[in-house]
């Protein structure tokens, strides 16, 4: 019993039901904070992103209606077509499960090469015992390190850096930086 | 970093992640069950108070209120 309460979080819960369903209809890579939440650093979060592989309008209403029929609800709109449209002008949308403001899945369309890369370079993470996929961890320590910079995103960065130290690839964290500055900066 | 103290804790931790798989997870699965319960707690108490349930709406930017009805019934 101790074991089944204490390997789940209710965090890594929400975001296990919501890439299954995802996950039948585009690919999709979870990034930043909840990769190193995932991977035990102890911190607050009422949100994980998630960015998806761009789908035409007819699938993205399937999708959210698979979202809707397994209890999730978007914050801005019950309309598909209104949620379609604030994808396509890249601006991310936000679901949660019914009746809980959090926590809460942004979810945005990949919108240049280097989201385009993130996706390619997709990983499964078994230590954080959530089977979705994850951003490489070289690539969120680079977003950690050369876009974001907050305090809490460059401690982030030094807890993949330690947990997964056999992982870290400084050459590739440096290509990734220099796609940074070319895309995002 | 906030402070030395701090970045000492962040780099405690993130080694005790590494070296201790089995035990880790329990105590980072209480901390982020505990935040969330509060949290749950609290919103249940402010949609009973005066002004609760618009601050709710403000608070997490809710457009979609009919998604939340149970809340702020």
């Amino acid at each position: 019993m101790d074991r089944l309460i204490y390997n789940i979080n209710v965090l890594s819960n929400f975001c296990r039901k919501f890439c299954k369903i995802i996950d039948k209809y585009t690919e999709y890579i979870i990034v930043s904070g909840f990769v190193a939440i995932a991977s035990g650093r102890v911190r607050g979060t009422e949100d994980i992103d998630m960015i998806i592989k761009p789908l035409d309008k007819e699938h993205f209403i399937r999708l959210h209606n698979a979202l809707a029929k397994n209890g999730f609800v978007a914050v801005q709109s019950d309309d598909p077509i209104e949620l379609y449209s604030y994808l396509k002008e890249k601006t991310s949308i936000r679901y949660t499960l019914k009746d809980k403001p959090v926590p809460e899945m942004e979810v945005k369309f990949a919108k240049d090469d280097l989201d385009y890369y993130q996706i390619k370079t997709k990983i499964k993470i078994p230590l954080t015992n959530v089977d979705v996929w994850f951003g490489s961890i070289n690539m969120n320590i680079a977003f950690k390190e050369e876009l974001l910079k907050s305090p809490k995103d460059i401690e982030d960065s030094k807890h993949l850096r330690i947990v997964y130290s056999e992982f870290v690839d400084e050459s590739e964290i440096r290509k990734i930086k220099e796609m940074i500055r070319r895309y995002r900066l | 970093m906030r402070d030395a103290t701090h970045e000492d804790f962040v780099i405690r931790w993130a080694k005790f992640v590494r070296d201790n798989p089995d035990k880790w997870r329990k105590i980072h699965t209480e901390f982020i069950n505990s935040q969330f319960k509060m949290n749950e707690d609290f919103l249940k108490r402010l949609s009973k108070e005066k002004d609760g349930k618009e601050k709710i709406i403000k608070l997490y930017n809710i457009k979609n209120v009919s998604g939340y009805k149970k809340l702020l019934k």
